[in-house]
């Protein structure tokens, strides 16, 4: 974005305006499109899918009423959400209830700052983006603590606390992962990662080694426990504390908080697909700068929205972790794994200074023959259920 | 133990040199994920639970008692309510009882109904208990398909008898409407689908490790601990205890169907815990499908009740029997004066002595575990009220 | 989490989760199990369900006999009739006949003594309303006489529908007292 506002200046608009100027207002600019045109209508339009998603897998219909197949029931909602009575409970501490939802919806706006969606296509391209971004997820537990306390109910309270404990916690592995990706570039900075990797899959850093492969897994579990999504997701557990630290919230504030974790599903995707695996990068099809703009905006859409459905897919599937388990999961397994991750990869660049393309190759070929496996068994089930006798076989989504 | 409201209770205990005060949680009558209208005055230090005090009553409609202004034969739609998830046992207690008062013998066809009425029931309840407890423990998925398969057990029995919960199927003397045509059919193909589905249902959730890490170990209660405390049928059979009212003391036709009782085994962790009550319901759910199939065979033909005067007016007396509810043996018991209405009914349930266990086996647990407890012991409201 | 070996532990998780994974993706291509209700429904919900549905209750006042049997079974007298012998025509003649279908918990208990099967349950069920007074179902408007069985088949046509209808929801019974006071009733 830096070379668009310098290739206007450099065309004579904004002649007399120094800089700095330009490149703030610039950014300020950019910064309220993506929040207006992408981010709402993502996390809006998240919450849709998740619900419709959800309903697939369990034999349901979700919402298909508002709106052609319900596409709308976000919007709707979103709009109940906004008449509602804004309710400060009498005893509560109002300027940190008050003031929570907002601390919450910094730290997970924040994040887009970095977010590469194209080559050219990225607020403003630090040089410690992915550093900024841990810090600055960060933030929410701020915010969570704040509502929890602020509430004055002890329930909300415990999901508070328990979010604190789990949002820090699971800092440590998801930073120790991102080390050996940091290790292969030398690079913090998103679009640099990006660049170091390829279009072809077997080019990417999920594959680069056997020790990126398990920090991929370990990376998505701990952003996964970060955003508070299930297994992780106690400090909401709704069969037990009702709407955990949310709870004594109504209306605008609670769309807020709702929005930050729905928006946060993306964020999760889109720095798993930066990090791991490949970004925007297309095959050379178009030399034109437009097309090939769109191209990459949409590759990199679809391949952190990927991550988002997986992330609601587990959550379908998975129970809910207990709050000791959840501590001895991050602290026993997680964080010894990610130190092996990271000796492994630097010892792995002492050994093989660039790369080795027929280990990256295998890994790729174990990758897909993970995918293959997962299809078989499901096909397993399939037919166990006899559901091709009873003509229940249906793949479009939208039925 | 009389609490008003919740005050917090301050305990300053300066032995470690920190000041710590055990917050009183009031897991109250409206709360998602107790069966019902509960409530558990919880004292926790932070996380771990010092007591769970359970509160019951909030579901007392005086049933027992509405026994004595309605009659025998105006009781039996009542029953339905004693137990809405396992409603056939109860009608056939209330069956039984007033059958053995007057000294009414069923006719053979009319018990196999009941068997297969009360077996599918069976089904139904564990498929509602296994699918809360999941749910309760975080996985949204297998409570919706377990719902699924109750609901075609619903579509079943409402073509038996043209009500999907509250069934009032029985009669006094056996019951009120013989099978469908079509019903065999349809109830076998029925049992021919599910039983597969049950072997998807532990490949999904049953052996997942988070799931077996929430409910392997927890809230172990030993043999000798479940008899004390009046605990009964899977609750009972989970702890090592080998005994079942179908088996042991044998009433309507069950000496003539072959079943094996599942006994908890302790197998992902220790004998009686909250996963061998969990497997114990899914295992009975297949044998149920097994006495299923053995009665659509052996059914013999003729009439499904037996005459009983419009003015039932047993001798005076009493008689208590047992029935193998989903919920564990349930006993009904009845005294008669002579005249049209009974004198007493009593009522006693399985979830009723469950509530005393879970302060007892609570203790040290986590506030997460206890949802799990009360999920896994299968306890409903209204049959802890009645 | 259970000790059950570090790498045990890993291992067992991964498989577990990849399996419960590749069973929720299976349910995810099969057809929804929901019927959804009331308008994208193929026929209407009330039409596909069985003869023996427990719905709402319906008299059918040509045929019934004003025996009185129903008020007396149901449990929870909410049936209330008024029948009184006319001294003219020595015939019986019913003024009222209430249903307070609020009370009613649809336990079938008064259909079963019917001998002609006059009152019987319906396959509705979409009773709401706004009001306590209009779930009181109110079935004489003007005074009825009340119906005499036959010894033979009815030759009224517009009753003979009826009759066989309500003859059809009682046979579903197997109460043999139900057949026994039936014929008391003809005789």
């Amino acid at each position: 974005m830096q070379e668009f506002l310098d290739g206007l200046i450099a065309q004579g608009y904004f002649a007399g305006v120094p800089r700095d100027v330009v490149y703030a207002a610039g950014m300020l600019v950019f910064g309220a499109i993506v929040l207006l045109v992408f981010i709402l209508n993502v996390a809006g339009g998240t919450t849709f899918v998740e619900r419709r998603v959800w309903a697939r897998i369990q034999s349901r219909v979700g919402p298909n009423r508002v709106g052609p197949q319900g596409i709308l029931q976000w919007l709707v909602d979103g709009i109940k959400l906004v008449m509602k009575e804004d309710i400060v409970p009498a005893a509560a501490d109002r300027p940190l209830f008050l003031a929570a939802p907002y601390v919450v919806m910094m730290g997970f706006v924040s994040a887009f700052v970095v977010i590469p969606f194209g080559s050219r296509l990225i607020i403003a391209d630090m040089n410690v983006g992915i550093l900024y971004l841990t810090a600055i997820t960060a933030l929410v537990v701020v915010g969570i603590l704040m509502a929890g306390w602020a509430s004055n109910n002890k329930w909300s309270l415990i999901g508070g606390i328990r979010s604190a404990a789990q949002i820090v916690s699971y800092e440590i592995p998801a930073g120790l992962s991102i080390f050996p990706i940091v290790l292969l570039t030398g690079t913090l900075s998103m679009q640099g990662i990006i660049e170091a990797q390829g279009w072809q899959p077997w080019r990417w850093f999920v594959f680069a080694n056997p020790f990126t492969f398990v920090a991929f897994f370990i990376f998505f579990t701990a952003a996964l426990a970060e955003g508070n999504r299930t297994p992780f997701d106690l400090p909401e557990a709704e069969s037990e504390l009702v709407a955990g630290f949310v709870t004594e919230y109504s209306g605008v504030r609670y769309l807020i908080f709702f929005m930050a974790e729905w928006g946060n599903l993306y964020v999760i995707g889109a720095v798993v697909t930066t990090l791991f695996l490949g970004g925007w990068h297309i095959p050379h099809v178009t030399d034109s700068v437009v097309l090939s703009t769109v191209l990459e905006f949409l590759v990199f859409f679809v391949k952190s929205y990927f991550w988002a459905l997986v992330a609601m897919w587990i959550r379908a599937t998975l129970p809910r972790v207990r709050v000791d388990q959840l501590m001895t999961i991050c602290w026993k397994y997680l964080v010894p794994v990610a130190f092996v991750n990271v000796l492994g990869t630097a010892s792995w660049m002492v050994v093989f200074p660039q790369g080795n393309r027929v280990v990256s190759f295998a890994m790729f070929l174990v990758g897909v023959a993970i995918i293959v496996q997962f299809f078989r068994r499901v096909f397993f089930h399939l037919r166990r259920a006899r559901v091709r006798e009873h003509g229940e076989l249906v793949f479009s989504p939208l039925s | 133990m009389s609490l008003a409201g919740f005050e917090v209770e301050v305990e300053r205990t300066g032995a470690t040199g920190l000041e710590t005060e055990e917050m009183t949680l009031n897991m109250g009558p409206q709360h998602p994920s107790t069966h019902g209208v509960l409530r558990f005055v919880v004292k926790a230090d932070g996380e771990v639970m010092r007591e769970a005090i359970p509160d019951v009553g909030y579901l007392h409609r005086s049933i027992e008692k509405i026994s004595e202004k309605v009659g025998y034969h105006g009781f039996m739609p009542y029953t339905d309510r004693v137990d809405y998830v396992a409603a056939m046992f109860c009608n056939q207690g209330w069956g039984m009882v007033c059958e053995k008062l007057a000294g009414i013998e069923v006719p053979k066809r009319g018990e196999y109904c009941r068997i297969i009425a009360a077996e599918f029931n069976r089904i139904a309840s564990h498929l509602l208990s296994v699918g809360t407890m999941v749910l309760d423990i975080g996985a949204a998925t297998p409570f919706f398909h377990a719902f699924r398969e109750r609901e075609k057990i619903n579509d079943l029995l409402e073509e038996l008898c043209g009500a999907r919960l509250t069934y009032n199927y029985m009669r006094i003397g056996g019951v009120a409407w013989d099978l469908p045509p079509g019903f065999v059919e349809k109830a076998t193909a029925f049992l021919d689908a599910f039983e597969p589905l049950i072997d998807e249902y532990n490949d999904l959730i049953t052996y997942n490790t988070i799931y077996l890490g929430r409910v392997a170990d927890v809230a172990v209660i030993s043999g000798a601990e479940a008899i004390n405390y009046n605990l009964v049928g899977p609750n009972l059979r989970a702890s090592g205890v080998n005994y079942d009212v179908r088996r042991d003391e044998p009433y309507s036709v069950y000496p003539e169907l072959e079943f094996d009782v599942p006994v908890g085994a302790g197998e992902e962790g220790t004998v009686g815990d909250c996963f061998d009550r969990y497997i114990v319901r899914i295992r009975e759910m297949k044998e149920s499908c097994k006495i299923l199939r053995q009665c659509f065979k052996q059914m013999p033909d003729g009439p499904v009740i037996a005459k009983v005067p419009r003015k039932f007016k047993p001798p005076a007396g009493d008689a208590y029997i047992r029935v193998e509810s989903a919920r564990g043996d349930m006993g009904w018991y009845c005294v008669s004066d002579g005249s049209e209405f009974p004198y007493r009914t009593k009522v006693r349930t399985g979830s009723f002595a469950a509530m005393a266990i879970i302060d007892k086996v609570s203790r040290g647990l986590m506030i997460a575990d206890l949802v799990a407890v009360i999920a896994s012991l299968d306890i409903v409201a209204p049959e802890v009220d009645r | 989490m259970r000790q059950r070996g570090y790498l045990r532990n890993i291992v067992d998780t991964a498989k577990t989760v990849f399996e419960g994974m590749a069973v929720t993706f299976s349910h995810f291509v099969r057809k929804p199990f929901t019927v959804q209700y009331p308008d994208r429904t193929a026929i209407r919900v009330q039409d596909t369900l069985p003869f023996r549905y427990r719905g709402i209750l319906e008299v059918d006042l040509e045929i019934c006999t004003g025996c009185l049997a129903c008020e007396r079974a149901c449990p929870i007298d909410c049936i209330v009739i008024d029948v009184k012998k006319d001294p003219q025509t020595r015939g019986m003649v019913m003024t009222r006949f209430d249903i307070d279908m609020a009370k009613c918990m649809y336990c079938g208990l008064c259909s079963e003594p019917c001998p002609t099967g006059a009152i019987h349950h319906t396959p509705e069920f979409e009773g709401a309303d706004y009001s306590l007074e209009s779930l009181i179902r109110r079935f004489v408007k003007d005074p009825v006489v009340a119906y005499k069985p036959k010894k033979g088949p009815e030759t009224d046509p517009d009753i003979a529908p009826l009759l066989d209808r309500g003859m059809r929801y009682v046979e579903e019974f197997a109460s043999p007292e139900a057949k026994s006071a039936a014929e008391e009733e003809a005789a």
